[in-house]
């Protein structure tokens, strides 16, 4: 199987849609172009991500209520967004592996689980860190921070199944149904603050009305946004390049294997 | 600054998931690359 | 029709059954889904003396007043939602963002008198950032009394620099 998918021509589709996706379903093709473009994101982000945090920690103006501990929203916003962008990110490569059985997609898949979960950890974590201050608690269970949790817990779920299999493809079947049916979540998360009463406040940017933030608090946020998603798909571009290289490997060396097997039988016959 | 050990510990907690998950990228692409360059010097590039 | 098409018409059936199923048992339980519940509806429905439970809402201008039970800090508000108000007594230390004007979530029971007696006050932040100055010189100028609700729209204020507010303030 992986011999088969590693080394075979990306497969001819009669339909249009599909034969551009496999355009960059070509592993070697993958390689190439991501090996250029890995070395920008990965210093871009940290540029950026030192630019925006250390603006926020050391010359952002402290809230009026909050104090300094609004500075934790510079890295618990970024996490956030990311959890969330992330787990689109591993639901669209689910859609791609199940209906368009794209070579890659299951690779990104399986890379995004670890990195979407340590993002989503990120985020509850920090949250964690500014609500006992601020709220007077380290948890509660409304619709918000439930719905969170619900995330990472598919994230982790999701990084266990498609491990769980002797053959990889069964576990990027399943980690892909998975993947699709939790994305449900997505805008009971998005939404939950409006829907229901909820101890976490509301969005403060949206597309209809003015951010309710300080511009001098929201350049740094955005900043640091930038550069932390450059950081969240460098490292995600790095871990599938590996697993592109190893299941490269695994392949060469299971043809070698084959070719040593059958070898000396023709030699005896 | 106020609210100075949860800042702390806030950034703090940033730093080491950014730099486990940043550093076990970077080996395991590393060590990829070597493992494939000697077993097919042709498909390393 | 391709098998990729079938493929992609299965999943999008399944997505559109399974978040129509989501939606209409979250709408089922929407009210055990609600963190808390507000002074309308208590005074609509009161729940039974003795039942722990969650009220949420703001706290009333002028309301609060603050006293000592034995060694420890004590506290009596008024919650409100704008229609209805609920009384709250609380002995214990109140979150750093507890301030009157802001949003409050109170864990408790209803005593026989009707008030509410909290175990726990959680402050609820709003979704407005700004700093110190610019709070000065929104309540300076007479745009804002933080004791009377939220800040007045965004696009008024997000853009004011601290120097120029704090210029507005001594200006004022």
């Amino acid at each position: 199987m992986d011999a088969r998918t590693a080394l075979a021509p990306p497969a001819k589709s009669p339909v249009p849609g599909g034969r551009n996706l496999h355009r960059f379903a070509n592993p070697g093709r993958f390689l190439r172009l991501s090996g250029k473009v890995l070395p920008w994101f990965s210093a871009a982000g940290l540029v950026l991500t030192l630019i925006g945090l250390g603006w926020g920690l050391f010359f952002a103006p402290a809230d009026w209520q909050q104090g300094d501990a609004v500075r934790i929203m510079y890295v618990h916003v970024p996490f956030a967004w990311l959890a969330s962008a992330g787990y689109v990110g591993l639901a669209l490569c689910s859609l791609a592996s199940l209906v368009w059985r794209h070579p890659l997609a299951d690779l990104a898949a399986q890379e995004i689980g670890p990195v979407g979960a340590g993002a989503t950890a990120l985020c509850l974590a920090t949250g964690s860190l500014w609500g006992k201050p601020m709220w007077g608690a380290w948890w509660v269970w409304d619709a918000r921070l439930t719905s969170v949790l619900v995330l990472f817990f598919l994230y982790l779920g999701h990084v266990a199944l498609v491990r769980a299999f002797d053959d990889p493809a069964r576990g990027a079947r399943a980690g892909a149904i998975l993947a699709l049916v939790g994305a449900v979540d997505l805008p009971i998360i998005k939404f939950s603050v409006n829907w229901w009463n909820t101890l976490h406040q509301p969005a403060t940017i949206t597309l209809t009305g003015a951010p309710t933030m300080y511009l001098g608090m929201l350049w740094p946020l955005f900043i640091a946004a930038l550069g932390l998603t450059l950081g969240f798909v460098a490292v995600i571009l790095a871990r599938t390049r590996a697993a592109v290289m190893e299941r490269r490997i695994r392949a060469l060396l299971l043809a070698q294997a084959q070719r040593e097997q059958v070898l000396p039988r023709q030699v005896g016959a | 600054m106020t609210h100075l050990t949860y800042i702390i510990a806030a950034y703090g907690l940033f730093v080491v998931v950014a730099v486990w998950f940043s550093a076990t990228a970077w080996a395991r692409m590393a060590r990829a690359r070597r493992r494939l360059a000697a077993i097919d010097p042709r498909a390393s590039r | 029709m391709t098998r990729k098409h079938r493929r992609l018409i299965l999943v999008l059936a399944c997505g559109a059954g399974l978040g129509s199923a989501v939606a209409l048992t979250l709408s089922a339980f929407r009210d055990s889904v609600a963190f808390f519940v507000s002074p309308s509806e208590i005074a609509a429905k009161a729940p039974p003396a003795g039942r722990s439970f969650r009220l949420g809402g703001l706290v009333e201008a002028g309301s609060l007043h603050r006293t000592m039970d034995g060694a420890r800090p004590a506290a009596t508000f008024e919650v409100t939602d704008g229609h209805a108000t609920v009384s709250v007594h609380y002995i214990g230390i109140l979150p750093d963002l507890f301030r009157e004007g802001q949003g409050v979530v109170a864990l408790g029971t209803i005593a026989p008198d009707g008030s509410f007696r909290a175990n726990e006050v959680l402050a609820k932040h709003d979704e407005a950032y700004m700093p110190k100055e610019v709070a000065d010189a929104l309540k300076k100028s007479g745009h804002w009394n933080p004791a009377a609700g939220p800040p007045p729209p965004a696009a008024t204020w997000n853009d004011m620099t601290v120097t120029g507010a704090k210029q507005a303030k001594a200006g004022g």
